[in-house]
């Protein structure tokens, strides 16, 4: 969902997105089966290091939180939390069919289908897993669109928070859970 | 103390931000290329930093804040003591215990801050790193305590001068050779690099003291960082190899042995704290006491010296 | 106006205290402060007075430039101390005893560093240690009272017994005079020194006599406890100073072994000052009760100003008077945050208590510019202080005791540090979120001691002026004071400046902070727990075996106190022994003896 009236960036932030565009931090915080393909991507043959990017430890000095592969509802509840605790302005990519329609796992009970409903998406790649060039292809073009200043889901995020909060109710119930179990 | 010692100062903290800064990015690139990768661009670290600064932030109360202002306003008054050559910033302040105890301001201001999060693995990250402390200061103090009693000064500046009076054999690398080993191994601690960066383990302690920095704290103390390793690193080539009498000559020395101290960390393991302390406690403190004791009941290396 | 009147107000408006006491101890208390603030005045006004004698009854004083240095350390302490008796008085069982017992070692301990004889000075001695032995059971614990009882006894048994033989050798009972006249070969002058300082060591509580402070420091009243680390170890360091100044120990000494240019006798002493620094510094690690780390923490200073009064020199002599001061008003200003911080939460054990922060801020500040002093750390008094004691020792080229100075400096940091983030720092437990800011009776000393801490480490030259005097009156080479600078031989500080570009930085970091965008606020329980969702702050406060990794390594030690208390054990089976050998009623054992006693004489007989 794009917003639809585009403001302008005024000089401080296009300044932001020149700096934010050449150094991106990844949450270490890999869901699903994707997360296989993240090893080769930071080690020697596939270096994501030289295009900027870098592990950190937690999402408070995180950028960009990759959902790589199928998110079951106890995952979206935690990934949801991680999500708010990141400061912004900050982007989410998706590996994989799971988080475009669900995959090979769309009839089941304990997945969701489209990520879109429940947090603002800025990049998907296509496959089932994509392979490490996919990868760098596509954090290629991640930052070809913070410096154009097209990677706006935090943004959407703030401005449309009912629709998400709304999607996130039907589909989990509540995100920080308050149960005699957890307390 | 006029206007124009407080001008060369902010001059002075500036380049020696860029200086490190510039070389941090060499060093990752080093280290790439000793792992068979790339490498990151070589002003990667100002884009890191830069970033960091821009991002909104968090923070958990008043003293979050305030400990890491008291932290880089420490370090940044620390750096304006170092002496490079004849350039001082302020004259007559860079006496070497000065510069220890101001370096204890940056590590009290971070641990404050950190602490003041209220999330335990900052705690426990603050608490290694004050162990750490405890452990690589002991045998570099007696190091210290050494070249004040043999060269009968404690201002850094006028050891590194005593030493370029016989040019290159006059360093107290050569002069003081157990003395010189045992500030190399000491760097190593200080500048919080591997064996002994228990402190910041990014997966066992979700990296420590950080882990609830973001936006312009997590970039204040990127900055706190470098300047630091500038300090630590400034100290060891002005007291054991001979300081710099021009800009570049000081520059190459500082090039060689903080590359040095980035390649032993990159083919160390990592160890435990209590490991750390028991490491140093043993031969480097040994080696610190038997080199004292040549200087101070022989002389050698000192008044017999070339 | 002068030393008599004070000592009499203090020992006349004790007996009166007790007398309002029993009718209204909150007025008894506040006639503590009033009393204390009035002796804090007027050894102000006295100091122009030094050198004046005055004598009353069978006791005579003597106005000394060093006298004056430690009363006004210990004014200061009482006076500020006082002020949180008026809220602890519900806690004592006997508040009208604590309040005269307060005032009269005040004047115990002035009187003490005032005496021009040695009868005066064992009198008032033992005027402070028996006060002082009755106010700390009306805290925690009565083992802690008998224990500090015994080993101050030994100590003062053994000054008696060297004044006794000091009397016989030269028949002069004034001090300054009866140490000049001692002409004694070298084993005997080891033997009067050794004896006289004992008191000394058991009062600073070196090592090995150590074990009474932390059971009585962190066990006496929340409002002694203070002027117990801050005040009255002082007073070992006053005998220090007479056994080693007073006493040419220098001199006496200079035909024994010498180790780097001082005799063998100081040189054990400052060893076993250096092992105090150690064991204090590591003991206080692993300490979970706030008060008895600091106790433990006074051990190691302790150590320091032992260390500082026995080099004799130029720079470390004033930098063990120096730390004195620095000292007392920091330990003196912790142990005042922790009685606050026990005021309104009940406990001083930290791992109960946590993020105190947000409910008393005021407190906060003061504890972490105590601790930064205490830490040695520019621009407070105790860098200052620790600066001159390192340039001493480093100038001597003294190694193993500048290891322990460096060890027990760096050591701190972790010590201190423990009850900041323990106590004050961390998650705010639900049981404490009521609480309020420590009453403004109490805030008042405490901001006092801090701005007093701040202004002698921006120019510490105005209470080293005192210690030159000081210097100049003992005949040591004076230390060269510039207008704000201190210049020695190897080094140069000037604390101004050091302050100056401290705070430029600051505000260079502050711009800088103050550009970038504003933060966000957000509770303490919305932090970084890989997503799992907490609901119990206490869990999440970290503050039990804080530094459980380097306490492992030290973890089995052997203990003074058992050692102390082994020892007694084996007395008592000497005198089980002895009374089953000579004492009993069994016929064989007469039998025995006689038989013994005839063979010897009958040996005897024959050898001769």
């Amino acid at each position: 969902m794009a917003i639809d009236d585009k403001v302008g960036r005024d000089a401080w932030e296009k300044l932001g997105d020149f700096f934010r565009a050449r150094s991106i931090w990844m949450m270490w915080y890999c869901t699903g089966c994707g997360a296989i393909e993240m090893p080769p991507t930071m080690t020697s043959r596939f270096d994501m290091e030289r295009l900027g990017m870098g592990p950190m430890a937690t999402p408070r000095q995180a950028d960009v939180l990759l959902i790589t592969g199928y998110l079951s509802t106890k995952t979206l509840r935690r990934v949801i939390y991680s999500y708010e605790q990141m400061q912004d302005p900050k982007y989410i990519v998706a590996f994989g069919s799971c988080a475009i329609n669900g995959g090979i796992y769309f009839d089941s009970y304990a997945t969701i289908n489209k990520l879109d409903d429940y947090l603002p998406v800025d990049l998907y790649i296509a496959g089932c897993m994509p392979r490490p060039e996919a990868i760098m292809n596509a954090f290629n073009t991640l930052q070809q669109s913070i410096r154009k200043g097209e990677a706006d889901g935090w943004k959407r995020y703030k401005k449309n928070s009912e629709f998400y909060k709304e999607n996130q109710r039907k589909a989990i119930g509540e995100v920080f859970v308050h149960d005699e179990f957890h307390e | 103390m006029t206007l124009m010692n407080f001008f060369n100062a902010l001059i002075f903290v500036l380049f020696a931000f860029f200086m490190q800064t510039s070389i941090t990015g060499v060093n990752r690139k080093i280290m790439a290329r000793l792992q068979k990768r790339r490498g990151p661009r070589w002003y990667q670290q100002f884009l890191d930093i830069f970033k960091a600064l821009s991002k909104s932030s968090i923070s958990h109360g008043w003293v979050f804040q305030f400990g890491v202002v008291m932290a880089v306003g420490g370090i940044m008054a620390t750096v304006m003591f170092i002496p490079i050559g004849d350039f001082r910033a302020f004259p007559g302040t860079d006496n070497i215990f000065i510069i220890s105890y101001l370096l204890a301001v940056g590590m009290l201001g971070m641990a404050m801050s950190a602490a003041g999060s209220g999330n335990p693995w900052a705690s426990i990250g603050v608490g290694r790193a004050l162990t750490n402390m405890l452990a690589y200061d002991m045998p570099f103090m007696v190091v210290v305590v050494t070249m004040i009693f043999a060269f009968k000064t404690s201002s850094v500046g006028e050891i590194a001068e005593i030493q370029r009076n016989i040019g290159v054999l006059g360093w107290n690398i050569f002069r003081l050779p157990l003395g010189g080993i045992v500030g190399l191994i000491c760097l190593q601690g200080m500048l919080g690099k591997k064996p002994f960066d228990s402190f910041i383990a990014p997966a066992e302690i979700a990296s420590g003291p950080m882990v609830e920095y973001g936006g312009r704290q997590l970039g204040m103390l990127f900055i706190l960082h470098e300047l630091m390793t500038f300090i630590e690193v400034s100290l060891i080539v002005n007291l054991f190899f001979g300081g710099g009498a021009t800009l570049l000559e000081y520059f190459i020395k500082y090039f060689i042995i903080y590359t040095f101290a980035n390649l032993v960390s990159g083919i160390s393991p990592r160890f435990k704290i209590d490991q750390a302390v028991t490491f140093y406690y043993k031969a480097p403190l040994l080696a610190a006491l038997v080199q004292g004791f040549i200087v101070v009941f022989t002389g050698w290396g000192v008044t017999k010296w070339l | 106006m002068n030393l008599l009147s004070i000592i009499t107000i203090l020992i006349v408006g004790g007996l009166l205290t007790y007398v309002v006491s029993r009718m209204n101890k909150i007025v008894g208390a506040y006639m503590t402060i009033i009393i204390s603030l009035a002796t804090l005045a007027m050894v102000l006004f006295i100091k122009s007075q030094v050198g004046s004698t005055y004598s009353i009854l069978y006791f005579s004083f003597k106005l000394t430039e060093v006298g004056w240095y430690f009363s006004f350390v210990l004014a200061l302490t009482y006076a500020m101390s006082a002020f949180y008796n008026v809220y602890f008085t519900d806690k004592l069982l006997y508040p009208h005893t604590y309040s005269m017992l307060y005032l009269l070692s005040l004047g115990g301990s002035i009187g003490l560093f005032f005496a021009r004889d040695f009868i005066t000075f064992f009198v008032f001695w033992e005027l402070v240690v028996w006060s002082s032995a009755f106010i700390i059971p009306l805290g925690k614990s009565r083992k802690a009272s008998y224990i500090y009882y015994v080993i101050s006894t030994m100590g003062s048994l053994a000054t008696l017994y060297a004044i006794l033989l000091i009397y016989k050798l030269t028949g002069s009972l004034v001090i300054r005079e009866a140490f000049v006249l001692l002409d004694v070969s070298l084993g005997e002058s080891i033997l009067i020194f050794g004896l006289f300082i004992l008191s000394g060591l058991t009062k600073i509580g070196i090592f090995p006599f150590h074990v009474w402070l932390p059971l009585a420091h962190g066990s006496a009243p929340h409002t002694f406890s203070p002027i117990l680390s801050g005040g009255l170890v002082k007073l070992g360091a006053y005998v220090a100073y007479i056994s080693v100044v007073i006493f040419p120990a220098y001199g006496a000494f200079s035909s024994t072994f010498m180790v780097l240019g001082i005799p063998l006798p100081i040189y054990l002493l400052m060893v076993l000052g250096a092992i105090s620094i150690v064991i204090g510094t590591l003991m206080a690690i692993r300490q979970d009760d706030a008060k008895k780390l600091l106790a433990y923490s006074s051990v190691a200073n302790g150590g320091y100003i032992l260390i500082g009064i026995l080099m004799k020199d130029q720079i470390a002599f004033a930098g063990g008077l120096l730390h004195l001061f620095a000292h007392a008003i920091a330990s003196a200003t912790a142990f005042l945050t922790i009685a606050a911080v026990a005021y309104r939460t009940g406990t001083t054990k930290m791992s109960e208590l946590g993020g105190m922060i947000h409910r008393m801020p005021i407190t906060y500040t003061v504890y972490l510019i105590s601790i930064i002093s205490m830490a040695g750390i520019p621009p407070m008094a105790g860098f200052v202080s620790k600066w001159l004691i390192l340039q001493g020792l480093a100038n001597q080229g003294l190694l193993f005791i500048s290891l322990a100075a460096f060890f027990g400096s760096i050591g701190s940091f972790l010590y201190v540090f423990r009850p900041l983030s323990a106590v004050f720092l961390g998650q705010l437990a639900p049981k404490h979120e009521n609480l309020k800011e420590a009453p403004p009776l109490m805030l008042i000393p405490m901001i006092l001691l801090t701005c007093i801490t701040l202004f002698v480490g921006i120019f510490p030259n105005t209470v080293l002026e005192s210690i030159t005097h000081i210097q100049r009156e003992a005949g040591i080479n004076m230390l060269e004071l510039q207008q704000n600078a201190i210049v020695t031989l190897n080094g140069y500080l000037n604390a101004y400046h050091v302050f100056v570009v401290f705070a430029y930085g600051f505000v260079l970091a502050l711009i800088l902070y103050l550009l970038m965008p504003n933060s966000r606020r957000v509770g303490l329980m919305d932090t970084y727990t890989s997503a799992e969702f907490i609901y119990t702050p206490e869990l999440l406060h970290y503050a039990h075996d804080f530094y459980a990794p380097f306490e492992r390594l030290y973890g089995k030690h052997p203990s003074t106190l058992k050692l102390y208390e082994r020892l007694s054990l084996k007395v008592q089976e000497l005198g089980t022994f002895v009374d089953y050998a000579f004492m009993s009623h069994r016929p064989s054992l007469t039998v025995f003896w006689i038989m013994l006693f005839m063979s010897l004489i009958a040996m005897g007989g024959v050898v001769q």
